[in-house]
């Protein structure tokens, strides 16, 4: 499996429970504040919990590998949420492996 | 006819004989035991009347010339701390006759619950009153640095509406982390008097988290609130950096809008921190058992049901 499948998937998915476009959710300086402000789906970060919790999920059940993520404050870029769920995402296949 | 041409009778009560006790139960009671509003906020009032004590006689029982830095840094931190309280109590007397509101027509029995919840909040206030003023007064007394009203007025800000579930689990575990802290507080400090101050804060803290469990028991048991939403909230704080570890995580978030109280505890100069993470993590899932039904035992325990309750 070619890791931009991953990351794909991971992008499709929380764009999905978040409720708002790839283009916004992933674009240079947006971070997870801007998130819970932009989606119509989140008020607070129990929400935004919840959309990694699900696209998490998701991920487990496509590919068979669960991730947990560790709390991340919200200045934190997406850009490097999506690169700490890949990097979860592999040490946990190779953990199983 | 008029309400004075009723006959009189003389009404057996739904209420339980014995000693004042939080209704655990809630959603049984009104659901299945016919108790009414009235017979409720009975309940409530003989319970608050039977726990009262005054803050002016506590104060006078204390040495003040017998305390420690440690001793009088516990109280300044407990001070700040419960500044947070009124705003949290204003806030759930309005969030709870918003409920009650929405669930006045569809669902009644719920509306009584969340009536029953926002009347007690004045009882929760009122007792929180006691916390504040005895831990301020006494830190203010013992020449500790002064609460300015900027920081006063900036520990009153109101947190931001939640889903009422998510609310009430959240104000549970803050009184768990509250009633463990000064349960350590009353381990370490000296004055009898002093000590006398923490456990008896520490009891009023139980008591309102048993309140909490009562009132989130009942959203769960009416099927209109999902148990995910208590796991949720159980997690953030629970989770590796998480809400539990307080004010000694390396990065506290920038609100802007309230004040976590959890957060603001100035302790990294002290000998003693009443962290105690192991017994409240415990109580936490404890409160989750009550709440939901779903018995757990850890953290990744309380994370795992969550994500199995959140699907995909």
């Amino acid at each position: 499996m070619m890791k931009t499948d991953v990351q794909s998937y991971l992008r499709e998915k929380f764009a999905e429970h978040a409720g708002l476009p790839e283009d916004q959710l992933f674009g240079d300086d947006v971070t997870l504040a801007t998130v819970i402000a932009r989606s119509p789906r989140m008020t607070n970060s129990i929400d935004l919990m919840e959309a990694f919790a699900r696209t998490a999920n998701a991920l487990r059940k496509e590919y068979g590998a669960r991730v947990r993520l560790p709390a991340m404050p919200l200045d934190t870029p997406t850009t490097t949420v999506l690169k700490v769920f890949q990097e979860e995402f592999d040490r946990q296949r190779e953990a199983v492996a | 006819m008029t309400v004075m041409d009723v006959q009189p009778r003389i009404r057996r009560s739904t209420v339980p004989a014995g000693p004042p006790a939080i209704i655990t139960d809630l959603w049984a009671a009104l659901t299945e035991r016919g108790m009414s509003l009235v017979d409720v906020t009975w309940e409530q009032q003989r319970l608050h009347e039977s726990r009262r004590w005054s803050v002016v006689d506590m104060l006078a029982a204390v040495d003040l010339d017998s305390l420690t830095p440690t001793d009088r840094m516990l109280v300044w931190n407990a001070g700040r701390a419960e500044l947070t309280t009124k705003p949290g109590a204003d806030r759930l007397e309005r969030q709870a006759n918003a409920e009650c509101n929405r669930w006045r027509d569809t669902n009644p029995a719920l509306a009584s619950a969340m009536e029953a919840c926002g009347t007690w909040s004045r009882y929760w206030n009122e007792e929180e009153a006691h916390h504040e003023t005895v831990f301020n007064r006494l830190a203010d007394l013992s020449g500790m640095e002064p609460i300015d009203d900027e920081t006063f007025i900036n520990f009153r800000q109101v947190f931001p509406d939640d889903d009422m579930l998510r609310t009430l689990v959240l104000l549970a575990i803050s009184e768990i982390t509250a009633a463990v802290n000064y349960g350590q507080c009353q381990h370490v400090v000296a004055d009898p008097g002093l000590r006398r101050i923490f456990k008896q804060v520490a009891a009023d803290e139980i008591q309102h988290r048993n309140y909490f469990i009562a009132f989130a028991k009942a959203l769960v048991d009416s099927g209109e609130y999902h148990a995910k939403d208590a796991f949720a909230v159980a997690h953030l704080f629970l989770r590796e950096d998480g809400e539990l570890q307080g004010s000694a995580r390396d990065k506290l978030e920038e609100r802007g809008t309230h004040v976590n109280w959890w957060d603001q505890l100035e302790t990294k100069e002290m000998d003693f921190r009443p962290e105690a993470i192991e017994k409240k993590e415990q109580l936490v899932c404890s409160a989750l058992k009550k709440i939901t039904g779903i018995e757990v035992h850890t953290r990744e325990e309380v994370e795992d049901t969550w994500l199995d309750l959140l699907g995909s």
